[in-house]
């Protein structure tokens, strides 16, 4: 469904990638991991349209998408729920839903997804009519997961989505990533914290300095010593943010 | 009485300038461009009606909001968008540019002297009421900046693409990652501030009876300190700062002794000055400026 080739991105002070290939199946949940500073949020930017590629290419569907602006990409169906949330907090938890079905077409169907995910995320139910910006991290992090969902995304690109959150709150974001899994959702995950990415994934890309080190079956990959290597790096110390 | 008098004369000079900052607010909320070039479609509203003086007045009004909203739509389209991830520095200058430009080719075509021009002389008129005199332009300024004020934040809280607009305003790239088309909000965006600009045009000509080529300069300046007084990027600051600046000037001229009142803009800017001094950041913070993806 989604295949990266060979991608080069160097873009002001974001980490440049330096020929990155990957590729997602539909229904696939793939995992992207790698230290602070691997281009793993460059990835994702790229994919989405935010940042653009000096080489490579990127396909969709069996076409090339590379160069194309953010809103003509979320109406094909790649849905990036971004690093630090971004939801938008002067706006109500309602207008933030509503806006994530901005490219919908069968706009009669958007009360019952809304519903849906209200039943997904309670809190967010609780708090509907109250402004985003008074949202916890955790709450934010799902009203961006749940405005993401609203567009009926055909890719799903996690940013970190459990970055700076309780470890109680982590597990229910994973809680809510297994379940769209398990309904056959396609998800490129971009982790720093490694192994739920690794558990919630089918197959994992291990990325350093730009570079894919490591691929692999997650199953198969996880918990080798060659991968904590790829993970960490040779000569830097373990255990670097 | 006199009060009361003074009070509806700052009142009305408030809203003309509310309705101007408003109109470089919004542009400013959702793409970090200062139009200064803002005046130049007023001059263009103004240069409408004058040439069609004669026609009804209806006529007139329509066409020059229809010109100024194309005009404020070629602006964007011809200058700003090609700019449109430069930064701020580079749109602000790209603005004085268009400002000049147009101002220059209106100079070329109609001279430098400012043109008599009638449009709707009956509201030079005022009403009585026991005592108080209020002329109905005014009372008119007033009556169609809060119905304007009062669509705008209805068009904001309840229309899609007012929703959009706020969003785009608060986060342009993650409205943009959400699906909302970035040449179409900021369209939209060009469009209300040119109807706002024609609506200050409409007042202005039938205020003075005359249009010329730097009619719109000094009032952008206002709004622009009115914009910045209320808090660059928010909407209701832009708002409100123009009545506080309008009234501000009005009530200066009405209260400073007569040998002061031709140094009354010197004053306002000193207030604006000292106003800096005290709170730069505006009198609301827009909730813009976070950091962007």
């Amino acid at each position: 469904m989604l295949e990266v080739k060979e991608l080069h991105v160097r873009y002001g002070n974001i980490t440049a990638l330096h020929g990155i290939s990957l590729n997602v199946a539909k229904g696939e949940v793939v995992a992207v991991i790698g230290p602070n500073g691997a281009g793993k949020s460059t990835l994702l930017l790229t994919i989405a349209g935010v940042v653009s590629a000096r080489q490579g290419d990127i396909m969709f569907d069996g076409a090339s998408i590379r160069g194309m602006a953010p809103e003509t990409l979320a109406a094909r169906g790649i849905v990036l729920v971004p690093e630090g949330r971004h939801i938008f907090g002067s706006l109500t938890v309602a207008e933030n839903i509503g806006l994530g079905a901005t490219t919908r077409r069968d706009r009669n169907q958007v009360p019952a997804d809304i519903e849906r995910v209200l039943d997904m995320f309670p809190v967010l139910r609780e708090r509907y009519r109250q402004r985003a910006g008074k949202l916890s991290g955790g709450e934010q992090q799902m009203l961006a997961i749940a405005r993401a969902l609203l567009a009926r995304p055909r890719l799903l690109l996690l940013d970190e989505p459990s970055l700076g959150l309780a470890p109680l709150i982590v597990r229910q974001v994973y809680e809510v990533i297994f379940e769209l899994r398990r309904q056959g959702m396609t998800i490129l995950i971009v982790e720093q914290s490694v192994h739920r990415a690794v558990a919630a994934a089918d197959r994992t890309y291990v990325l350093n300095s730009g570079l894919v080190v490591m691929s692999g079956r997650s199953a198969v990959l996880h918990g080798t010593a060659a991968f904590d290597a790829a993970y960490f790096g040779i000569d830097e110390p373990a255990g670097g943010r | 009485m006199i009060f009361l008098q003074n009070a509806i004369d700052a009142i009305s000079l408030g809203a003309v300038y509310a309705l101007a900052a408003l109109g470089i607010g919004l542009i400013f909320s959702i793409m970090r461009l200062i139009n200064f070039a803002h005046g130049e479609l007023i001059m263009i509203g103004g240069f409408t009606l004058y040439g069609l003086a004669g026609q009804p007045y209806l006529v007139m009004a329509l066409a020059a909001v229809l010109a100024v909203a194309v005009m404020a739509l070629g602006m964007e389209r011809i200058a700003f968008r090609p700019l449109r991830n430069a930064n701020p520095a580079t749109l602000l200058v790209a603005s004085f540019a268009v400002s000049y430009l147009v101002q220059h080719v209106i100079l070329m075509i109609f001279g430098s002297r400012p043109m008599g021009i009638d449009f709707l002389p009956e509201l030079g008129g005022s009403l009585e009421f026991g005592g108080l005199r209020l002329p109905k332009l005014q009372l008119i300024a007033i009556v169609a900046t809060i119905a304007l004020m009062t669509s705008l934040a209805l068009f904001f809280r309840y229309a899609r693409t007012g929703i959009e607009m706020r969003a785009a305003a608060e986060d342009f790239t993650m409205a943009r990652l959400v699906g909302v088309r970035a040449n179409r909000v900021i369209a939209v965006a060009f469009v209300i501030s040119g109807v706002l600009a024609s609506v200050v045009s409409l007042y202005l000509v039938a205020q003075t009876g005359t249009v010329s080529y730097k009619m719109g300069v000094n009032l952008v300046l206002m709004a622009f300190v009115a914009s910045v007084i209320g808090g660059m990027g928010s909407l209701v600051g832009a708002a409100l700062g123009g009545f506080l600046v309008g009234m501000l000037s009005a009530s200066l001229q009405a209260y400073l002794p007569v040998d002061l009142r031709a140094y009354r803009d010197a004053f306002v800017f000193l207030a604006f000055i000292s106003f800096l001094l005290w709170r730069p950041q505006g009198l609301l913070v827009s909730h813009a400026d976070q950091e962007r993806v």
